[in-house]
């Protein structure tokens, strides 16, 4: 998938963005009338008290998962062989691809049997993370959020020490660089940096290496997180796009993960040495 | 557009293939293990950047009188290591890999550093006999893997597991309340210090299943649910599924230092227990990253303090032979 197919879009915004800039988008996204509107609403509607940190912020520690069908396919969709339906998550139905790169995502739907990186066990990236039909556990420090996927073994760390991005020459990582700041009670991240590895469901959907998300995670009660992010990449998108998902946390009795590191399984019959 | 490492490995792999017309997935598997045998070779054996002290001070459980965080648990976080060559040979770590050819220029085996076996006193993990062969086995053609079992499953970017993971790179401990969580260069494990019984035993897992408690300076760590199949090393020492392995981490006051003192336990496998002991230091950052033991960043931020961040650690998805990161910078 590349980027030959998508050569023909506009050039990239600048890759090294200041933090600034991300706070500005950030920004717009509660000016926005639509959005701000909702977060109101969610605001109001938080029920209960939500677990908190030493110094006050909102505690996202714990398992979580969404129930949606949205790694089947982030757009609306009816049933197929290899997916239920459902109502997708991105605001407005569909994704603003450009012409070019619509075509791309068609090839990849084509050939997502074999070519969805989840299917041979990769890193599932960002933000397939959050709504892949898996658990995923947060774990929470002052500084920092890691989020460990039961899929896979790619450990992602949300810096919320006030650190900026890498400077100089960007880098091409498979989970993004993610820069959190608290607005409210709402995590605001930051994520760039990224390769064009990664897919954003098991139908194709796709970025390149200019991809840009920012997320915002709240809580909805003390065992609900809204999750929302703006997805941007110029040479892919022809705008910004939302998509928004709710998260549950586990509270089965003694619930935990247990690693799931699905590309081991074409070789784990080598091993260990049997018995004769 | 730059060419990814995955996409260099796969073409190499293919024309291999297309000339000698092999079985493309094993070739494809003796290949990664011919990469990646020649950087983690050199490593060890060339000193330098790689820890390779002969000797190491023994640390008493007892009492912690570090700092502590805020749920009790004495504080450990940071980034740490081995201090002893790597997993390339499990009990005569300063000796290589099977068939390395720099083992002639080494001191006599008193000289070098101890086994990671100290118990029993020969140093010697106390295979029954059949399990022996299969390690003599797997030693003899690990350098001509003719076989798939013979890859080291490192090599394939498997997780290290246990105990691999304490002699392989670096890693970072991250502790919560009710957990410590060890960040490894190939796999992720979760200490669960709550108490929880175990998974079903049937669950079999590349890292096991962890239940721990702190006894003062020391972690002591139930482990259950090993699949087994992460070897030792590169020399081919294994457990089966049926290994119960109690850990004891004992920190050393100074919080500069621990020795990782566990116990391996399988009948199915051995003629009795045995214990690995394998000593750690703490990399601060004061110290410079070394490409193996410690590998991390600063932090991009407006003040003063040096604040240390690690990569994301990806392998599979590169085709290429252990931890390598997908970091690769734009032109």
């Amino acid at each position: 998938m590349k980027n030959t197919e998508t050569s023909s879009a506009p050039d990239a915004l600048p890759r090294r963005r200041a933090l600034g800039a991300s706070l500005l988008l950030a920004a717009g996204l509660i000016a926005s009338p639509l959005l701000g509107g909702e977060v109101l609403a969610a605001e109001t509607a938080v029920s209960g008290k939500i677990p908190r940190l030493a110094n006050g912020k909102p505690d996202f520690s714990g398992i979580w998962q969404t129930t949606s069908a949205a790694d089947y396919d982030l757009e609306p969709h009816s049933n197929r062989r290899d997916a239920p339906p459902g109502p997708g998550i991105v605001e407005g139905n569909f994704i603003p691809y450009l012409p070019a790169a619509l075509e791309q995502k068609k090839k990849n739907f084509a050939n997502r049997e074999t070519a969805d990186p989840a299917a041979k066990g990769f890193a599932l990236g960002v933000p397939r993370t959050v709504y892949y039909p898996e658990p995923f556990q947060i774990f929470q420090r002052k500084q920092d959020v890691t989020v460990v996927p039961q899929f896979g073994h790619a450990v992602r760390t949300i810096h919320t020490n006030g650190s900026k991005h890498p400077a100089g020459e960007a880098k091409e990582y498979w989970l993004g660089d993610s820069r959190g700041h608290w607005e409210g009670d709402t995590l605001v991240v930051d994520v760039t940096d990224f390769n064009d590895e990664t897919w954003l469901d098991r139908a194709g959907n796709f970025h390149s290496e200019a991809f840009h998300v920012v997320e915002r995670w709240k809580y909805i009660d003390p065992n609900t997180i809204e999750y929302k992010a703006t997805l941007e990449d110029p040479k892919v998108y022809s705008k910004p796009w939302n998509i928004s998902v709710i998260l549950h946390r586990h509270r089965e009795k003694n619930f935990q993960l247990i690693e799931d590191y699905r590309f081991t399984l074409d070789y784990d019959q080598y091993y260990p040495p049997k018995k004769p | 557009m730059k060419i990814s490492v995955r996409r260099q490995n796969l073409r190499r792999v293919a024309v291999l293939v297309g000339a000698l017309g092999l079985a493309a997935p094993l070739l494809a598997q003796v290949q990664q293990a011919r990469q990646a045998a020649a950087p983690a070779a050199q490593a060890p054996a060339g000193g330098g950047q790689i820890g390779n002290e002969k000797s190491f001070p023994e640390i008493a459980s007892g009492k912690w009188t570090g700092p502590r965080l805020a749920d009790g648990q004495p504080d450990v976080q940071g980034h740490w290591s081995n201090t002893i060559s790597n997993h390339s040979n499990f009990t005569d770590p300063n000796l290589g890999a099977p068939g390395d050819r720099r083992r002639g220029e080494l001191p006599p085996r008193e000289q070098r550093a101890p086994s990671r076996v100290s118990d029993p006193a020969d140093g010697q993990v106390p295979f029954q006999p059949w399990a022996a062969e299969k390690v003599k086995e797997f030693q003899q053609y690990f350098a001509n893997p003719i076989k798939p079992e013979y890859i080291e499953p490192l090599a394939r970017c498997a997780p290290g597991g246990v105990p691999k993971s304490f002699y392989w790179h670096g890693y970072e401990i991250r502790q919560y309340p009710g957990y410590v969580v060890l960040l490894f260069n190939s796999g992720t494990r979760i200490i669960h210090l709550d108490g929880k019984p175990h998974l079903p035993e049937n669950i079999k897992l590349w890292n096991a299943d962890s239940r721990g408690h702190w006894e003062g300076n020391t972690l002591v760590v139930d482990v259950t649910n090993n699949n087994g199949k992460a070897l030792f090393g590169r020399t081919g020492e294994f457990s089966s599924e049926n290994v119960h392995v109690t850990e004891r981490y004992i920190f050393d006051n100074s919080n500069k230092r621990y020795n990782y003192v566990a116990t391996f336990t399988d009948p199915t496998v051995y003629t009795r227990p045995f214990t690995v002991t394998i000593p750690a230091k703490r990399w601060t950052a004061d110290d410079k990253p070394n490409g193996w033991h410690f590998e991390t960043n600063l932090a991009n931020h407006d003040g003063k303090e040096k604040i240390l961040e690690r990569d994301e650690r990806i392998c599979t998805e590169n085709n290429g032979g252990f931890g390598n990161t997908a970091v690769t910078a734009k032109k």
